[in-house]
């Protein structure tokens, strides 16, 4: 085309510029920071602090081990429940994956506040039932959620849906043939299990239990609830610390590098591991799945899945709205102990809410509008291959993944709380921060949906007489219009329920709900809490079930 | 090997009748086709003769002994059976020659028997120099034969093979239909083959069964299904035909204006020619059958020539040889030998 100037070509520059410094720049600040002391002279004391100081060494050590037997717990949760989901006739098997989906969009730090409220060793519910049951003393108690055990079971409830979801689209997309194939051949249900589809999803459980692992490694909110009380520090909560009084940036530039390379790393194990899952499918049709008749087995099969998705969903989510309704955490749900006092305070007391509210609203509603344009042009670009170099957009738009939010709350503070941009203390600096973070997630939908979109489509508009801008117009758009939902959504939910990002960059006067929810958190407002999470769970669920049918967080393959 | 005998076999998914009362019955070491248009039920068929879906009605005997009935079904690994698949269905986790020994482990044959029955195999199949190879290094035609090596291994009684072609290019797909029917003479499995490629049915089977709307249509050999076709379904889907109607007397059909006189069949209300069995001339050749049309459309078709004749109340196609050049508009006589007609009832 050469007609003129080149709009796609400016575009691309543009569009290429901005991803390349929303990166670039607080990385580069960050490992800038880490090799430097507060002079500006360079120095590798901070690295050496890390492994040689005890109060640096014990959270690395504490939260590798977090990280690990968690997402172990995660994956050994997970693979049954999403072969009885997807490989059998379960009852009720829908309703297992929306709860899966359901536990995927809750807050993490939101499940820790409830699980403070059933587990704590004093008044949480399930040691006041223990005590009840069991005839036990005052002080007495069954479970303990303060400990690192409780921090890893915590954790490990809300990083079980990427192991399953991983999962169970892989056992989705396992043509039947392949079952089938061994079954003539003489394999019965358990060979072909375990010589046909375990192997065959070998490398998606791996992949999964790896991004539950770096979940595990990079989460803030959980342990900032559970370990802070406990008396003991992980990284992230280390990292935090750092930027308390007396601020020690350099320091945590350095305890926030390996936690990026260690990504990095992860990163490209888990994609060398799917990679080599070459599936041959010559073109033809599959017979859909037969699924595996449970028989008998199906009840106490159904028991299980339930008994599992007690722990993420249904236990927290009544104490949660227990707690809401009464007017003492530690009364008992009666008639007489219900209560308005939580919900009053919230709407009309505290005066952080309303604040919070339209900031949470102004950000997510901003960084949803301005990730989904940039994924749009970007992947627009790329696909269509319509300027030379495109082939790095992807590469630009995905690099985010590698970044964990605490990691890019330190560099982006670094990089903005010094001129020549002082953007600390306002909202943009954490649009930067949430445009930056959902960049991959919301590209990654863009991506799958040009996959699908056959340029002919467009052709067959401009053969007839449509310009490229009207063929985009009028064909690719519509076309798109699903993906554009789905895309603002998928960056909506990841925006309010942020918090690792959001806890080193907000202020007094950029307060967020989840922040809010952390502060009340520090003063014991658990009842108040309650009413906020719940009332973020119902935004996030009507996002959820408005775009329930748009191919999103795994709650797709509905059979 | 064993004979497979399917008797009133009823499948219905909702209000969906996919096969509707299918009496059949293969001998020992035969190969049959069951051919017909897509949704005709001939996959349902060879998937209950599998055991992976059980019949509504009817029952299935393999070797005399009843594998299926109403509602339930021997599963298909005690069947001794084997089959190819559409899309081959190899494991991509495995390699040629693991995905070929499968079965045999299964069979727990002593390790020995297994790789020196595997290498035999590899060798019929020509796949020897890729036997440690990924299905996903393989060519189409490769895969193919890693699919037939894996379903032969085995040596099932019965072999069961659904469109084992249809993702091959051309000339790929012909020299597999000779391959599929030169170890069918070599180990002589009764086999069950379906697809919807005429030529495909000709060339491999002993007898073909054509199917449609989940009823058999017609059993036969490939000559006798060609050359004596039963119904008007199977005259146009095999080979294709002109198609006349109208009302009978004796040996005469009266189609409108035109009075078709036929030799062949049974008797009816139908009369079917094949387009190159009816001739044209410029002037009118004694003899009955004969009609005045006018040339609607001329196709060269490369050894032969395929017009549109008008013929007043009805249009006919007919293919002759490169010399009989006619323009469109043309008048012509056109003749349908009476030894060449056949009458259908359906």
């Amino acid at each position: 085309m050469t007609r003129g100037f080149d709009f796609s070509r400016l575009l691309f520059a543009g569009v290429a510029l901005v991803l390349a410094l929303l990166v670039v720049l607080p990385i580069g600040w960050l490992a800038y920071y880490s090799v430097t002391d507060a002079d500006g002279g360079l120095t590798l004391a901070n690295f050496v602090k890390l492994v040689t100081e005890p109060a640096m060494r014990k959270p690395v050590v504490i939260t590798l081990q977090i990280a690990v037997f968690s997402s172990l717990g995660a994956c050994v949760v997970a693979v049954p429940l999403a072969w009885l989901v997807a490989r059998t006739d379960l009852p009720l098997r829908r309703t297992i994956r929306a709860l899966v989906t359901a536990s995927f969009v809750t807050p993490p730090f939101l499940g820790a506040v409830a699980w403070e409220l059933l587990a704590a060793p004093n008044s949480g519910l399930l040691n006041q039932w223990a005590r009840w049951l069991f005839g036990m003393d005052d002080y007495d108690y069954v479970f303990d959620i303060y400990t690192a055990e409780g921090l890893m079971f915590c954790i490990g409830c809300y990083t079980f849906p990427y192991v399953f979801t991983l999962l169970a689209n892989a056992l989705d997309n396992i043509p039947a043939d392949l079952d089938d194939a061994s079954h003539i051949l003489g394999g019965g249900a358990w060979v072909t299990l375990r010589r046909i589809t375990l192997p065959l999803i070998l490398p998606s459980i791996l992949a999964g239990t790896l991004v539950a692992f770096l979940q595990a490694l990079t989460i803030f909110g959980t342990p900032a609830i559970l370990a802070l009380p406990a008396g003991f520090h992980t990284l992230t909560t280390k990292i935090w610390s750092l930027f308390q009084v007396p601020p020690q940036p350099h320091l945590a530039a350095a305890a926030a590098l390996p936690m990026l390379l260690l990504t990095l790393g992860v990163l490209q194990l888990q994609r060398w591991l799917l990679g080599r899952r070459s599936y041959v499918l010559v073109g033809g049709k599959n017979s859909p799945p037969r699924r595996l008749a449970l028989g008998w087995w199906s009840g106490p099969a159904l028991i299980l899945c339930l008994l599992i998705m007690m722990n993420p969903i249904f236990l927290p989510y009544g104490a949660l709205v227990k707690a809401a309704i009464v007017n003492n955490i530690s009364d008992s749900l009666s008639w007489s102990t219900l209560s308005a006092r939580h919900l009053h305070f919230i709407l009309w007391e505290f005066s952080g809410t309303r604040d919070a509210m339209v900031n949470t609203m102004i950000l997510g509603v901003g960084s949803a509008s301005i990730v989904t344009f940039i994924a749009l042009v970007t992947g627009y670009l790329a696909h269509r291959q319509l300027v030379p170099g495109h082939r790095f957009l992807p590469a630009l738009a995905m690099a985010p993944i590698a970044v964990p939010g605490i990691v890019m709350g330190v560099g982006l503070f670094l990089v903005y709380t010094r001129p020549p941009f002082m953007l600390y203390g306002s909202l943009s600096i954490l649009v930067l921060a949430f445009v930056t973070l959902e960049m991959p997630a919301g590209f990654q939908q863009v991506q799958a949906a040009m996959r699908g979109l056959h340029v002919e489509l467009e052709e067959a508009s401009r053969i007839f007489g449509a310009t490229r801008l009207q063929a985009l117009r009028q064909i690719t758009a519509p076309l798109l219009r699903t993906t554009i939902i789905a895309t603002w959504s998928i960056v909506f939910i990841g925006v309010i329920r942020e918090l690792s990002a959001t806890i080193l960059l907000t202020t007094s006067n950029t307060k967020v709900i989840s922040v809010v929810i952390y502060d009340l958190n520090e003063s014991g407002e658990l009842g108040a809490i309650a009413v906020l999470g719940l009332f973020l769970l119902v935004v996030t669920f009507a996002i959820v079930l408005t775009v329930n049918r748009l191919p999103i967080l795994g709650g797709r393959v509905q059979r | 090997m064993a004979s497979v005998e399917l008797q009133g076999i009823r499948k219905a998914y909702g209000k969906l009748t996919v096969a509707d009362g299918i009496d059949l019955s293969i001998r020992h070491g035969e190969l049959v086709c069951l051919l017909g248009p897509s949704g005709c039920g001939k996959t349902t068929t060879l998937r209950l003769i599998a055991g992976f879906i059980a019949p509504d009605a009817g029952q299935i005997l393999v070797g005399g002994k009843r594998l299926s009935g109403p509602g339930q079904a021997e599963p298909p690994e005690k069947r001794n059976m084997s089959m190819i698949f559409q899309s081959y269905a190899l494991w991509p986790h495995m390699t040629v020659a693991e995905n070929v020994a499968y079965g045999l482990k299964l069979r727990r044959l002593p390790s020995a028997e297994v790789e020196r029955k595997v290498d035999a195999m590899l060798k019929v199949a020509k796949l020897r120099p890729l036997a440690s190879r990924y299905p996903g290094e393989l060519s189409g035609g490769q895969q193919q034969r890693v699919a037939l090596a894996r379903a032969l291994a085995v040596e099932p009684e019965t072999l069961l093979l659904d469109e084992p072609l249809s993702n091959l290019d051309t000339n790929l797909r012909e020299e597999m239909r000779f391959e599929i029917r030169r170890l069918h003479d070599e180990f002589r499995y009764t086999t069950v083959y379906v697809t919807h490629d005429q030529l495909e049915a000709m060339t491999t089977a002993d007898r073909i069964v054509v199917m449609n709307a989940g009823r058999i249509e017609q059993i036969g050999s490939p000559e006798d299904i060609f050359l004596r076709p039963q119904s008007e379904f199977v005259a146009r889907f095999i080979g294709g035909t002109n198609i006349l109607r109208g009302t009978a007397s004796g040996r005469t059909v009266q189609a409108g204006a035109l009075a078709i006189h036929w030799e062949l069949g049974e008797g009816g209300e139908i009369v079917s020619i094949r387009p190159h069995e009816i001739e044209l001339a410029t002037t009118a050749p004694d003899g009955p059958n004969v009609f005045p049309g006018t040339v609607l459309r001329h196709t060269y078709i490369g050894a032969q020539r395929d017009y549109l004749i008008d013929l007043g109340d009805t249009q006919i196609r007919v293919v002759t040889a490169l010399e009989q050049h006619f323009e469109p508009g043309s008048q012509v006589f056109v003749r349908l030998p009476p030894r060449r007609c056949r009458a259908l009832v359906r």
